[in-house]
């Protein structure tokens, strides 16, 4: 299902620390990853994913190194810093408490 | 492929980066990840044109991503575009200075020397070259920063009237300067050839010293001591100011 870019907005900084908190990823497995856990009703588009990745290291809630990885390619992966985590669990808190709130509205008679 | 290389191209072309470490390594990020989509795309079938439409599909419009890219490195960017605005000041002013020391040790202005020549007039000279100087630079640097090179000139040129003022310079330094720097910027971006610029420069100086100051017969040899060294010096300054903008903003 193809979701509204202003709905969708708010939740990638979500879905992009959460895939992190399971493991170092780098770009293209980042991409993959979030495809197959929401059996491809998310797409990240790459124009979204590089700028966020980038922000998020700027904002010190990702660190990067290139390393090669098991396919002999060499690739720049992408981890959680411990601020990282912490803004991972704050904003999981923060949506669980939304959407709770939201279906609430949505199934009230 | 080189429609992707094209599209890299393109993102990276529009991005504004700062830095050119930073850039190759986004332009290393982005190929890698075409690397991976690519081999994806054969490993499970697919032809080369297909995954060439699949990626350019994915990537979209290239302006958009720059455009993204271009916001996550702002701060960077205004950090780079002032620190060259105030390198840049200060490489210049170290030109002019060597030109006002010259001046000092005895060659004074022929044009228009009994109505300024005082005890503030090596002052006063001082900070009409480096006025002339910031507000050169002022027009180079500040009209990328704003985008609106008319908005920077009016302020570079209240800067330029203030100092002028409080230096207490009779208002026809202020025309004779406006209009040399309008002229010496005239000439450096229409003239490509350096002998004609520097000709075009001392012309200007020339006529223009002649037309406002209307230096006395007696004054002639200190007049065209002055000019000459006067002229050069702001061709010095201009074309300085020039290569040191560029080398610093190529980036930009």
């Amino acid at each position: 299902m193809e979701i509204d870019r202003e709905l969708l907005k708010g939740s990638i900084s979500l879905l992009l620390l959460n895939l992190l908190s399971r493991g170092e990823m780098y770009g293209y497995e980042i991409l993959e990853a979030a495809a197959v856990r929401s059996a491809n009703a998310f797409e990240f588009k790459e124009g979204t994913l590089y700028p966020a990745l980038h922000q998020f290291e700027k904002k010190g809630l990702v660190s990067s190194e290139w390393r090669t990885g098991d396919n002999g390619r060499e690739r720049k992966y992408y981890s959680l810093t411990a601020k990282g985590r912490k803004a991972a669990q704050k904003y999981e808190r923060q949506w669980q408490h939304l959407t709770g709130a939201v279906n609430a509205v949505l199934g009230s008679k | 492929m080189p429609s992707i290389e094209r599209l890299i191209d393109e993102i990276m072309a529009a991005s504004r980066i700062p830095s050119e470490k930073r850039r190759r390594e986004v332009l290393r990020e982005l190929r890698a990840h075409v690397e991976d989509f690519v081999s994806a795309g054969r490993q499970s079938g697919r032809g080369e044109e297909e995954i060439e439409r699949l990626l350019l599909e994915r990537f979209g419009d290239p302006r958009q991503i720059a455009q993204q890219f271009a916001w996550v490195y702002r701060r960077e960017r205004a950090a780079l575009h002032l620190g060259g605005f105030l390198i840049s000041t200060v490489v210049v002013s170290l030109v002019i200075l060597a030109g006002t020391i010259s001046m000092r040790a005895g060659i004074m202005m022929g044009f228009g020397a009994p109505v300024v020549f005082g005890s503030r007039h090596t002052v006063a000279m001082a900070l009409d070259i480096l006025a002339s100087a910031a507000a050169y630079l002022g027009l180079l640097s500040l009209g990328r920063f704003f985008g609106r090179p008319l908005a920077a000139l009016a302020v570079v040129a209240a800067a330029f009237v203030a100092v002028f003022v409080a230096a207490g310079l009779p208002p026809q330094y202020i025309l004779f300067g406006f209009a040399n720097g309008a002229l010496l910027r005239g000439i450096q971006v229409a003239v490509r050839h350096p002998a004609l610029r520097l000709g075009g420069a001392l012309a200007c100086f020339g006529v223009l010293g002649a037309v406002f100051f209307r230096p006395s017969s007696s004054a002639l040899v200190t007049t065209a001591a002055s000019w000459l060294i006067m002229g050069s010096a702001y061709h010095l300054m201009t074309h300085v100011a020039a290569r040191v903008d560029r080398a610093l903003l190529r980036s930009m």
